[in-house]
Order: C-alpha cells, then structure tokens, then sequence
C-alpha cells in the first residue's frame, strides 16, 4: 500500500515544516505526494483510501485539517470512513488532536499522533527558500521528522511517538534560546497518541544514498515573499 | 543584564497578565540576545493555526512586544507557551 503524504507550501509556517518532510521524508516514500497545489480535497480522497499510513503537515484546527491554502482535507464528521480505517495517521498540525484525532480513532484509523494546542517554532526567514538547512526550526521539527521516519521503519505508533518526545526533550535541555526552548516545551507537552500504540506499518527502504548527502534544490519562492 | 535574566522579567510579566510590562520586557529580552550574539538573521515565530484564530501565523520576533500590547489573544498565547499556565 502506498502513503499519503500531504504537504502545504504557501506561507512560512507550511514552507518551513514541509521543506523538512520534503528533504528527509519524501524521497522515502512512493512517487505520488500530494504537494503545494496537489494538497487538495479531491487527490487526497483517491489516495487515502488505498494507503496504510497518512502522514500531513498543514494549518489546522480542533475538527479540521486543512491543505494547501487552508482548504479543508478532513472535517470532524465530513469525510468517508474508508479514508480512515486501519490506516497510521500523523498530523503536524494545531490542535487537532482535540477533536478531530479522536474523530478518526471513532471512525477506524489504527493510531493518531497529533497537538493538543497550537504548534509552534521559530524559523530563520531568510532561510524560506532551503528551509531544511534552518537550526532554529530543526529544534522543533526534527524530533517530528525522526518520529515519522521510525513510523516507515516500521516501528510502532508507541515507539514512534517516544521517539519524537526524547528529541524534545533533548533539544530543551540543549538550548540556549529562551523563546525556542519554551516552544519546544510547549509541542512536547502538546503532543497526543490515540489509539493503538502497537499500530505499525510495512517499513519502506531507507533515505538512498544520494538524498542523504544531497539536499534538494532550493524551493522557488512566489515573488513577493 | 542577560537575556536569561530579562527572560525571567518577561515571564513575570505575563503571569501577573501585564501586557505593556510583558512587551516592553520581550524588548529588553531581545536587546540582550542581540548583545550576546545570538539568533538568526530574520527569526520568526510560526504556528500552524487557521486564520481562525485572532494573531498571525507568522510574527518576526522583533515585532513581538507590538503583537503582545495589541493582541490579547497573542498575549495568552505567549503566556500559555511561556509560562506554562494553561
């Protein structure tokens, strides 16, 4: 089965978040990604339904997930529970594990990681166009980063999830920055597993060699940003 | 004074629910850092809200006391982040 992976790109904080899923997370999985413009109701609905995990980064809210330009992809209770059942759910996004996680656990979804409140970073944004070289934010997104990647190792929702609460964890004793540091504190006290926490899936292959070393090329901002 | 030190003045701000003191705190904050060398060349604090919600989902840190005297919503927000009082 494949993944869905949704990525919206049009505003810092999606362009920030997803130029780390894009540099060390898709590379990993099927050629099909639902990406900028693709990050939509309609392609989303063909893809879920076939895939056995669904891994989104976007703006959101307590009974919404949305993609690119904050068109709604789930709603609380507006969607087709085939999108859902048995499936792996990681969502990086605000608050949606207040009502909508619990809504897809309801509806069948195997295990849901998500935030209780706002997700929160500081990025450097001279950095918009390679924003996967950005320490600031890797602070914050890197933890969320090895968590989905232990998830295609095939490890469990449980294991997963610790995994990203150890990097927090880490990367809050390490810093120096007040402001990071409380942002970090913040996403992992935040942070939310529902669901089965022996829910896995099949291991996909590792990063191949030329995407460990090389980074892709630089995102191609609108004018204007 | 370091940073570390205005960071703890902004703290008490935001507990005591002072938004002028919590503002002008975040300044000194910030002039301390620039002293002592740290941070990016443009950072920024993000989230990954809808516009649902009353404050950016981008404001460059340097425009943070502003967003805190004007934006009561922002100020809870920071103080919820900050001080760890929900």
């Amino acid at each position: 089965m494949p993944a869905t992976l949704c990525m919206a790109d049009f505003d810092l904080p999606t362009r920030s978040s997803s130029g780390f899923v894009l540099r060390y997370i898709l590379p990993r999985l099927e050629p099909v990604s639902l990406y900028g413009i693709l990050d939509r109701r309609l392609p989303f609905q063909l893809s879920a339904p076939q895939s056995d995990i669904i891994i989104g980064v976007g703006h959101g809210q307590q009974d919404a997930f949305t993609g690119q330009h904050e068109v709604v992809i789930w709603e609380v209770g507006k969607y087709d529970p085939r999108e859902v059942e048995g499936k792996v759910i990681k969502l990086l996004s605000c608050q949606t594990g207040v009502e909508l996680g619990p809504d897809l656990i309801r509806n069948g979804a195997l295990s849901f990681a998500g935030y209780k409140d706002d997700y929160l970073w500081i990025c450097d944004a001279d950095l918009a166009s390679t924003p996967w070289g950005d320490k600031m934010a890797a602070t914050c997104l890197m933890p969320v980063v090895d968590s989905i990647n232990a998830l295609l190792d095939g490890k469990s929702a449980r294991e997963a999830f610790d995994i990203e609460f150890e990097g927090y964890t880490r990367n809050a004793e390490a810093e120096e920055d007040e402001l990071i540091k409380s942002c970090i504190e913040f996403n992992h006290d935040n942070s939310v597993l529902l669901g089965d926490p022996g829910a896995r899936v099949r291991a996909r292959p590792g990063l191949a060699l030329p995407f460990r070393i090389f980074p892709p090329p630089p995102i191609i901002l609108p004018v204007g940003t | 004074m370091s940073s570390k030190d205005e960071w703890q003045k902004y703290q008490e701000a935001l507990r005591r629910g002072d938004r002028a003191a919590a503002a002008e705190a975040f300044r000194r904050y910030q002039e301390a850092k620039k002293r002592e060398g740290k941070g990016g060349s443009k950072p920024t604090l993000v989230n990954l809200s809808t516009k649902a919600k009353a404050y950016p989902n981008a404001i460059p840190v340097d425009q943070i006391p502003e967003e805190l005297e004007k934006n009561p919503e922002f100020f809870d927000l920071m103080r919820k982040v900050v001080t760890k009082e929900k």
